[in-house]
């Protein structure tokens, strides 16, 4: 707990991990004076609160003539609601303390693959009592070891197989329906990235994607045909992103140029370090992408960042933020005809760039 | 703890302000001090970049004057040095961003928690010029044995003489060619400090590592063997207060070179 302005007092809730405790702690901690009349940041651990959980506790802090005005928190489930309440999502503990906000480097698709390997192993050490769970992080696990070998028939007889596994089936209903729908829009090293994902993650995160075209589409579907697809459901955020408007610009962004809109931007041609990108949906790069794009700057943590060249100082999206890794220190781009176009988005709280064609 | 706070400026633009900041603020750090590398140059912003932490950067000088973010947050870290802090500038704003007044407060809170805040100043003398100078209370002159930077850096120590609150001023002489003094083709030390009559607090001669060094984004004192990296150590060490002799900087380092000095040592004691 810790009071570091006179208008915002911050509420460090952070180790307590139940609801109704948060609720006793918070209303103990609002009885002392100097908590009034004041802007509250609540921060708060890994713990899942409901609309009507949050709604108690602004009602709370409200009933001292404080404000809350943003929550900071570890669980996607409690700041998806607290965004659709109005509240402010903050990472105020990365910002406050010392160290630098953009900690992590973003990653490649190779990298997270790597890191969910690491965890797998992990996983599977200890969990070694859950058949289940072993079962399907051994299948996980066999599809990732076979990577490089594997075409995309194999991938379709294991997640046949995993289909006719009743077991499995009740198991992991939603994981099914994420496959398809990943499966339909992913290519093929990004179904083996989902894959690992959905095998080896053990509390079930529904990220659904969008379409990404309708040629890729067609594609994977034929070569899927034995599955089921279900029918895409489209989340509102998927709506929203989709009737936001979209300004195109022709020109080079140089140094110092700011660029925002309440829409998508699509840029045709160069964006030079040090000049910055916000757009409320998605933002794309006809071009090499070397300064700051903030994607989903309204909290659309479903906004993406396109570019022919990703070489971006930082990327955002929504909340989350990433910087260039450092290895990646390069003078300058080299200008040719064959780029390899990649895309960010946010995978598991964390921004993940993709090569969309390889 | 009352940090010391010192302005590196130099009229003319491209003699090495932002280099000279970068190595000494680096230097200090090293040494053990807490040190926070403040950079004015808001619009053309390039300290970040000799530092390497262009890519860090969330909040700037401006956000912080404009309260969007307290003060410590837009501190970012060395990525080495963990005594080391740097508040850069804004790219996408111009001078007129931050005024004097608003600076003055920002050194001073600053003053509570580090031994040194070192302001990299911009070229010229207007605005930001005025805003850079007004927290510090010591500068650090930085010129190159050219006509015109000397010309400039005059201007320059007028102006800081004439400015409240700047106690004291030293200055620098960056790029030094021994050999080129040798043939008479450049001014040398002595003769700059004679033109301008201040006290030298080091000498840095010219060196290809500096280019190399800002390009991978990595100051100089970090490479033991560079000479312009240990003038720079020295320089450090004077504004800390101790002693250090001037470093020998026409030294050749080859042994051709030493060869050669020592040749020429003896033709001139034969005339003799």
């Amino acid at each position: 707990m810790e009071q570091y302005n006179d208008n915002v007092y911050l509420i460090d809730l952070g180790e307590i991990n139940t609801a109704p405790e948060i609720i006793f702690e918070l209303s103990s901690i609002l009885d002392k004076e100097e908590a009034k009349n004041k802007r509250i940041c609540l921060k708060l651990g890994n713990v899942d609160l409901n609309q009507a959980q949050i709604l108690s506790i602004k009602s709370l802090i409200s009933g001292i003539d404080s404000i809350l005005s943003s929550i900071d928190t570890k669980s996607i489930e409690t700041e998806k609601v607290a965004l659709s309440l109005g509240i402010i999502v903050s990472n105020i503990s990365a910002e406050n303390s010392l160290e630098v906000a953009p900690t992590m480097p973003y990653k490649t698709a190779d990298e997270l693959k790597e890191e969910i390997l690491s965890q797998e192993q992990k996983q599977s050490d200890i969990e070694e009592d859950y058949n289940i769970v072993e079962e399907v992080e051994e299948s996980g696990e066999n599809n990732s070891e076979h990577k490089p070998e594997i075409d995309e028939k194999t991938v379709k007889e294991e997640i046949k197989e995993s289909e006719q596994n009743p077991q499995l089936e009740q198991q992991k209903e939603d994981f099914d329906k994420q496959n398809n729908e990943e499966i339909k829009t992913e290519d093929k090293e990004e179904v083996f990235d989902e894959l690992d994902v959905i095998f080896g993650s053990s509390p079930a995160k529904n990220t659904f994607f969008d379409m990404e075209s309708e040629q890729n589409k067609y594609e994977e579907k034929e070569e899927l045909s034995d599955i089921i697809v279900p029918e895409q459901e489209y989340t509102k955020e998927d709506i929203e992103l989709e009737s936001f408007p979209t300004k195109y610009i022709k020109q080079t962004i140089r140094s110092g140029q700011v660029i925002n809109y309440e829409g998508n931007i699509v840029i045709i041609g160069d964006c030079h370090p040090g000049c910055e990108i916000t757009a409320f949906g998605d933002i794309t790069v006809w071009g090499i992408l070397s300064g700051i794009a903030h994607a989903g700057a309204g909290g659309n943590q479903k906004a993406r960042v396109r570019a022919l060249k990703m070489n971006a100082i930082q990327l955002r999206i929504a909340n989350c933020y990433s910087r260039r890794p450092d290895s990646l220190n390069t003078v300058y781009i080299e200008k040719t005809n064959s780029f390899t176009p990649e895309e960010a988005r946010i995978i598991n709280g964390e921004i993940v760039v993709f090569k969309i064609n390889d | 703890m009352a940090g010391r706070v010192i302005v590196i400026t130099s009229g003319k633009g491209g003699v090495g302000k932002t280099t000279t900041s970068a190595n000494i603020g680096t230097a200090l750090a090293k040494n053990g001090h807490k040190v926070v590398l403040v950079d004015t140059d808001i619009g053309l912003r390039n300290l970040d970049l000799l530092l390497g932490l262009e890519n860090r950067i969330v909040y700037t000088l401006v956000d912080v004057v404009e309260e969007r973010c307290k003060l410590k947050q837009a501190l970012v870290k060395d990525k080495k040095n963990p005594n080391l802090c740097l508040l850069a500038a804004a790219q996408t704003r111009d001078k007129s961003s931050v005024s004097a007044e608003q600076l003055k407060k920002i050194t001073e809170k600053l003053k509570k928690d580090y031994d040194y805040i070192l302001i990299d100043c911009p070229a010229g003398i207007e605005q930001g010029f005025q805003t850079a100078i007004a927290g510090a209370s010591e500068a650090i002159v930085v010129t190159t044995p050219e006509m015109s930077a000397v010309r400039d850096a005059d201007r320059i120590i007028g102006l800081l003489e004439a400015a409240d609150g700047i106690e004291s001023y030293k200055l620098l002489i960056n790029r030094v060619r021994p050999n080129m003094i040798k043939s008479n083709d450049m001014m040398s030390v002595d003769d700059v400090v004679n033109i301008l009559s201040c006290q030298p607090i080091g000498v840095i001669p010219e060196d290809t590592g500096i280019i190399t060094s800002t390009n991978r984004g990595e100051p100089i004192v970090n490479n033991e063997k560079s000479l312009a990296g240990k003038a720079y150590i020295n320089v450090a060490r004077r504004i800390n207060g101790e002693d250090v002799p001037f470093l020998d900087i026409d030294e050749p380092k080859n042994l051709v070179g030493k060869l050669k000095k020592f040749l020429c040592g003896l033709k001139k004691q034969g005339k003799e």
